[in-house]
């Protein structure tokens, strides 16, 4: 089965095998969120979020995006922790804080990048990709503060104990607060996994049939760089742990498109896009995506055209 | 409504028992190091495990059902529990019992099928390599610097008095590979695909080898381009990352005068010389084969 055209080059066994990599490689990440997803249903006190957050929303906003660096989780295992943390009470802004910033500041990544850039300005790279991160993740909770929850999550999210099963007194022995766990942990990754099936195959779809060498020419120009560079991060959907390893081989690219590479990518690809599905409205999806895709494309544009990111 | 919930409860635990099987299945058949790094292969196996606890808890809640719908109608909830907005789960009387939102039929048959699919095509055992087409999409590297980590292991070239450790393991790992592999016999020297890239940007470790006899394994690529005589072909190998989603094909041209007769991307063990020959203005690996035959995949069939 070949379709061909100029750019676009489809084999499905190729989809195939590229679909179950990326599957088998998410899969963990995935179990581990909705693990600690169940544990935090069972363990955590429905009180404790809100009381261990700064009462000024906009200085817990930031909290919450440096709680990654604390509580490191990975883009595909965040979604279920996330979803989690909103029923237990975290308010969404924070909620959508850390779930953009975590897959960004946690310190394996951090540890990546710097190996990966060794010898191309490691440091600088990693401090800006951690900067803007932050500042992105941030700005982007501060923008949601002002809008109704509603209008962001997606239906029945926050309609409590509509996916468990359980007893809440917390006299049960520890096999059947386990099973409580487990409960929800269960449910939280099958609902995930359905859009993590629908993700990685769009991802598969992408990675596998376009013509990726067709972005080469686009180098020498700055905004078309940071552009592409940006748009191949959402096609290879690659974790955020390794990106790096991968945008330091785009020689020819300069830094500041490597710097949208690695800020968008973690933020939002292609099984991200769907992944978001489990917990959001698809029109808060749409708006994060092209906010996302507008403000680190223009940052990365200024630091590029200030000489600070090369 | 009961009945629902006891089939969606069926239908995840049912669905974990075989993610948890298929998963467990590749592992231990070895079939993960077709998919996954090494690094990440243990997280997939331990996830495998964790899906049958989870089956296991899932189907000891069924097996506990009757208990907990006796202590729901003590309580007067309802099956709607998800329709009762935002009560606090501090405040409630303490010990009830919750119910799980019920996917309609329709909606539990599709995520069935969603879900179901992948091990679809792990039973179908053909996901299992790329073929030319993506190659094409995804260029072939023959400049080490394009590689990622190509600096990290540039440095283990260097420290390495003879081969890269990827290229004994490699070997160690193929099925050719056992006590009369070629090291072992005092035959050709076993090289790797990025041995001879490593070795273009690096005079010191080109001498490890150059002119001498090696053999090299690698799949067989037509050389379209550069190739007036139509006596080159390229031997590649894929480099991944992570998964081979980020597969990125490397090879070397091959020079070999005599007719060939193998598929596109068959597997093809080479023996000849590495010559390093300035084309085009630039450096280049160019293995000058004396004999080309068509070999089994090796068990690895990645380089790292």
């Amino acid at each position: 089965m070949l379709l061909i055209t100029a750019w676009f080059h489809f084999s499905f066994s190729d989809f195939q095998y590229a679909f179950l990599s990326i599957l088998l490689e998410g899969l963990p990440f995935l179990l581990g969120g909705a693990i600690l997803s169940g544990l935090l249903e069972e363990f955590l006190p429905q009180a404790l979020m809100t009381q261990l957050l700064p009462k000024n929303p906009r200085i817990a906003i930031i909290v919450s995006g440096l709680l990654g660096v604390i509580f490191p989780v990975c883009e595909c295992g965040i979604v279920p922790v996330v979803r989690r943390l909103l029923k237990k009470g975290l308010p969404v802004s924070c909620g959508i804080t850390y779930m953009l910033a975590a897959p960004i500041v946690n310190p394996l990544v951090i540890l990546s990048t710097l190996a990966a850039f060794r010898g191309q300005g490691a440091w600088e790279m990693t401090i800006l990709r951690f900067g803007l991160g932050l500042t992105v993740a941030i700005l982007a909770g501060w923008i949601v503060s002002c809008f109704a929850p509603f209008s962001i999550l997606r239906p029945g999210l926050l309609a409590p104990d509509n996916d468990h099963e359980h007893n809440h007194s917390g006299s049960g022995g520890m096999l059947d607060r386990l099973q409580n766990a487990a409960s929800v942990a269960t449910r939280d990754f099958l609902d995930v996994a359905v859009y993590f099936v629908i993700g990685a195959a769009a991802a598969s779809l992408f990675s596998t049939a376009v013509n990726q060498e067709i972005i080469l020419p686009l180098a020498a120009n700055p905004p078309l760089a940071i552009v592409s560079l940006m748009g191949l991060a959402a096609v290879l959907s690659v974790c955020s742990t390794t990106d790096a390893f991968i945008a330091a081989t785009l020689t020819t690219f300069p830094m500041a498109a490597k710097l949208a590479f690695l800020v968008f990518g973690p933020m939002l690809d292609f099984k991200l896009l769907f992944l978001y599905g489990a917990a959001f409205s698809k029109r808060f999806i749409l708006s994060l995506a092209l906010g996302l895709f507008v403000v680190i494309g223009l940052l990365c544009w200024r630091l590029s055209a200030l000489n600070l990111a090369w | 409504m009961k009945n629902s919930s006891f089939l969606q409860g069926l239908r995840d635990s049912l669905m974990l028992l075989l993610w948890g099987g298929f998963v467990l299945w590749l592992s231990f058949a070895g079939q993960l190091a077709t998919y996954l790094h090494p690094s990440l292969q243990n997280y997939t196996t331990a996830a495998g495990v964790v899906f049958l606890v989870l089956a296991f808890f899932g189907f000891r809640s069924l097996f506990t059902r009757p208990l907990l719908h006796e202590h729901q109608e003590r309580h007067g909830h309802h099956e709607c529990c998800g329709n009762h907005q935002g009560h606090d789960h501090a405040e409630q009387a303490k010990g009830h019992q919750h119910h799980r939102a019920v996917d309609g039929i329709g909606s539990m048959l599709f995520k069935t099928i969603l879900l179901l699919l992948p091990l679809a095509i792990i039973v179908s055992g053909k996901a299992t390599a790329y073929s030319i087409t993506t190659i094409q999409n995804r260029g072939v590297v023959d400049n080490i610097n394009k590689l990622p980590s190509a600096k990290a292991g540039a440095a283990v070239a260097v420290s390495a008095t003879s081969l890269t450790k990827s290229t004994t393991s490699a070997f160690q790992s193929s099925p050719s590979s056992d006590s009369s592999s070629p090291v072992a016999s005092g035959g050709p020297m076993p090289l790797q695909v990025i041995d001879m890239l490593y070795a273009v940007q690096m005079p010191s470790y080109r001498g490890e080898f150059e002119g001498k006899e090696v053999e090299l394994i690698g799949q067989y690529i037509p050389l379209t381009t550069g190739n007036p005589k139509g006596d080159r072909f390229q031997a590649i190998r894929m480099f991944i990352t992570c998964c081979a989603a980020d597969a990125k094909p490397v090879g070397v041209t091959v020079q070999y005068p005599n007719p060939l007769k193998v598929s596109e991307m068959g597997w093809v063990k080479i023996t000849g010389k590495p010559t390093f020959p300035m084309e085009g203005g630039h450096r280049m690996a160019v293995l000058e084969a004396t004999k080309v035959e068509e070999c089994p995949a090796p068990s690895e069939p990645f380089v790292y």
